[in-house]
């Protein structure tokens, strides 16, 4: 039996240029890996990590399990598009196998089957696969309706905005939603002809035979395999350069992830495979405080990371991002977005100098003496009362501590690394350091999550803990050393991004405040809490933006209806309360203020 | 001629006319709130560079303003983008986004 039909052409020109171009860019990707990347890929290869690995690529490729999460009906979208398109192929090469026997079949005739095998006449006939065929483009059709569905109604699957198409994205998803129904005409006037097909193609079959003259049908037999051909052709084509690429790029990448590759403060080869495996779903667009408050339409994850791949990033899309994480806590690819934002930031901005803080060398404003060291960090020396609260803990505790920067210190250096200047944040990072170990602290102790993040991930400090002070309270708490009152106040709490998010400190804040008073949530909480606006992380929004963002915050904390807003961020206290009356305090004061006897 | 033991020093004053005001034309162009500063200092009061050394943002910006580009670069370079002069600025202009845009038009990126 031949396999080959003119209308075959497009297909068969649009898959080899699909599987070239992916190859050539899987290829040249892992080519340009750094060594130390491959290292762990070699490792990773022959342990339980790779089972890991398929497992999830069957639950997020295929299912999308955490889209799910997000809206179950934009979940059966995508997991009827993608798993019922599989299981299309899959099914499809089985029924080939029954019919044919383990024979080499070219692709088409798998993609082609029932033109090249039409049902009349043949021995053997298994009507099991036309009904499974069927209820798998029955599957895989009603995610193509649901996704026409939601161009006009995407506010029914979960999502108020979504993303604005580049022109190979369009010409991708035209081709692709043609491409289901093509195949169901095609295959029904086939069924019609020569028989075959179950309650679907085959209905639809019976109905066109009963509806039609036999050489109408026949006319648009040909005309109808050709469309089907044409529109497989176009969107294989169109999907290396388009946001298809995702298909096939997340499945590395999950590969890659279970192996320990992250994206680094610097670009590297391996950022390809998470841009790449973006698939432009917009999920990202929805929780951007930017958009929803400001109205800023193109700065969101999905079109900084589109720009980035399509090399037309500009600065200040690059740079107008809170980076508060909120986008990256709801990616259903789980793409590290801040991460890949901040090396971006790098590539445009830094500049080594070698001179920049030479002005550092041989200062030390630090005092007292203590094997627990304090940092208050600038934006606390901007909250004194948060600094005072601090000193009536430690005295309530009898800690004897060494204060590094009281009287003024040296930057953590986050504020510049989130600006792109790595090499030169790095100056500021080992001044500290080096000022840490000279005073042979074993705890450190910050008021300021910005603080905390970068001393957590970059410092490295051995030897050392590093606390937040809401961690540092609670033990002492728990310790015994700080007892506090409890009265009949009511509180609400913010979530800072840097902490929560960005460190995963949710309880104790909340354990501090449940022993002085009564605590009552906002609706955004833990993961899901906003951004107070004024992240150091950007660097473009003006100051009647940023306030827009904080009075959305206050509104929020405001409905709780609590006595007192508190929040453990000295920056987040300084902006929420630009947005409400209410009263505004660091954990510290509260603590400081109930402190039992 | 006769040394006499002291010299005369070269004039301060800023001619605008002379000077070019080019870049700082464009600095003000992308950033038009910088013309809102009323000088009171605050910035330069609460710089954490500005507490180690003599680092003064006001007069750096004023004087990029003015078209005195002559070290400005090497001077912002000090600045550490910690971000408390934006916390206290009175007209709440954007200081951060000020200094990587004169660093911008002045430097090498």
């Amino acid at each position: 039996m031949s396999f080959y039909a003119d209308f075959c052409i497009p297909f068969i020109a649009g898959a080899t240029v699909m599987f070239a171009a992916i190859a050539l860019k899987y290829v040249t990707w892992l080519k340009r890996l750094p060594k130390s990347d491959l290292m762990l890929i070699a490792k990773g290869i022959p342990t339980p990590r790779t089972a890991g690995a398929v497992w999830e690529i069957f639950r997020e490729s295929l299912l999308h399990r955490r889209i799910f999460r997000v809206n179950p009906l934009l979940g059966y979208m995508h997991m009827s598009l993608a798993f019922g398109w599989f299981l299309l192929i899959v099914v499809g090469w089985t029924e080939t196998v029954a019919y044919l026997g383990m024979r080499w079949v070219p692709l088409q005739g798998h993609v082609f089957f029932k033109y090249f095998m039409p049902m009349n006449g043949i021995e053997g006939h298994k009507p099991f696969f036309d009904f499974v065929m069927d209820l798998l483009l029955l599957f895989v059709l009603s995610g193509v309706a649901l996704a026409w569905f939601k161009r006009f109604r995407s506010r029914s699957m979960g999502m108020k905005r979504t993303t604005k198409h580049v022109l190979f994205d369009r010409v991708a998803l035209t081709a692709l939603w043609f491409v289901f129904p093509a195949r169901l005409v095609a295959e029904s006037i086939t069924c019609g002809l020569y028989g075959g097909g179950s309650f679907l193609t085959g209905g639809i079959g019976a109905g066109l035979a009963a509806a039609v003259p036999p050489e109408a049908l026949a006319m648009a037999y040909e005309p109808a395999w050709w469309f089907y051909s044409c529109a497989l052709g176009v969107f294989f084509v169109a999907m290396p350069f388009s946001r298809y690429m995702h298909i096939f790029t997340e499945i590395p990448l999950i590969f890659l992830r279970h192996y320990s590759l992250r994206p680094e403060a610097k670009e590297k080869s391996y950022d390809n495979f998470e841009i790449q495996a973006c698939s432009r779903c917009g999920i990202c667009i929805d929780p951007c405080q930017l958009q929803s408050q400001l109205g800023i339409n193109d700065v969101q994850s999905v079109y900084f990371l589109r720009d980035r791949r399509y090399a037309m990033l500009q600065q200040k899309i690059a740079n107008n991002c809170l980076m508060c994480g909120r986008c990256e806590a709801v990616c259903p690819v789980g793409i590290n977005l801040n991460t890949l934002r901040l090396n971006s930031r790098s590539t445009m901005r830094n500049i080594p100098n070698e001179r920049r803080y030479n002005y550092l060398a041989g200062l030390d404003r630090s005092q007292g003496e203590g094997r627990v060291g304090y940092f208050a960090g600038c934006m606390t020396l901007l909250t004194p009362k948060t600094l005072a609260a601090m000193q009536r803990i430690f005295e309530a505790a009898r800690e004897d501590v060494w204060w590094a920067d009281k009287d003024g210190g040296v930057c953590c250096g986050r504020p510049l690394k989130l600006s792109g200047e790595v090499d030169s944040a790095q100056k500021m990072i080992d001044y500290n350091k080096e000022l840490f170990r000279r005073h042979g602290i074993t705890t450190l102790v910050t008021s300021c999550p910005i603080c905390l993040r970068v001393f957590r991930e970059e410092y490295g400090l051995q030897g050392v803990e590093v606390l937040h002070h809401s961690e540092y309270i609670l033990r002492l708490m728990h310790r015994g050393r700080l007892s506090v009152k409890y009265s009949a106040a009511t509180f609400t709490y913010h979530d800072p991004c840097e902490l929560g998010r960005g460190s995963g400190i949710y309880d104790e804040p909340r354990a501090v405040i449940e022993a002085v008073g009564h605590l009552t949530e906002p609706a955004h909480t833990r993961e899901d809490a906003l951004c107070c606006g004024s992240s150091v992380a950007n660097t473009a929004i003006n100051d009647a933006q940023q306030l827009r963002i904080a009075e959305g915050v206050a509104q929020e904390l405001d409905a709780t209806d609590a006595e007192t807003v508190v929040t453990a961020c000295p920056l987040c206290k300084k902006a929420i309360m630009r947005g409400t009356a209410r009263r505004v305090a660091d954990l510290s004061e509260i603590v400081a203020e109930n402190l039992g006897r | 001629m006769i040394n006499f033991g002291y010299s005369i020093n070269k004039p301060r004053v800023i001619d605008i006319d002379r000077n070019n005001l080019h870049k700082s034309n464009e600095i003000l162009r992308e950033m038009p709130e910088l013309q809102a500063c009323i000088g009171c200092g605050s910035c330069t009061a609460t710089c954490t560079a500005g507490n180690l050394t003599s680092f003064n943002f006001r007069k750096v910006h004023t004087l990029v303003r003015r078209g005195e580009y002559q070290g400005a670069y090497e001077e912002m370079n000090k600045c550490m983008l910690c971000g408390k002069c934006r916390l206290v600025c009175p007209r709440g202009i954007n200081t951060r986004g000020v200094v990587m845009l004169i660093k911008r038009k002045l430097g090498d990126f």
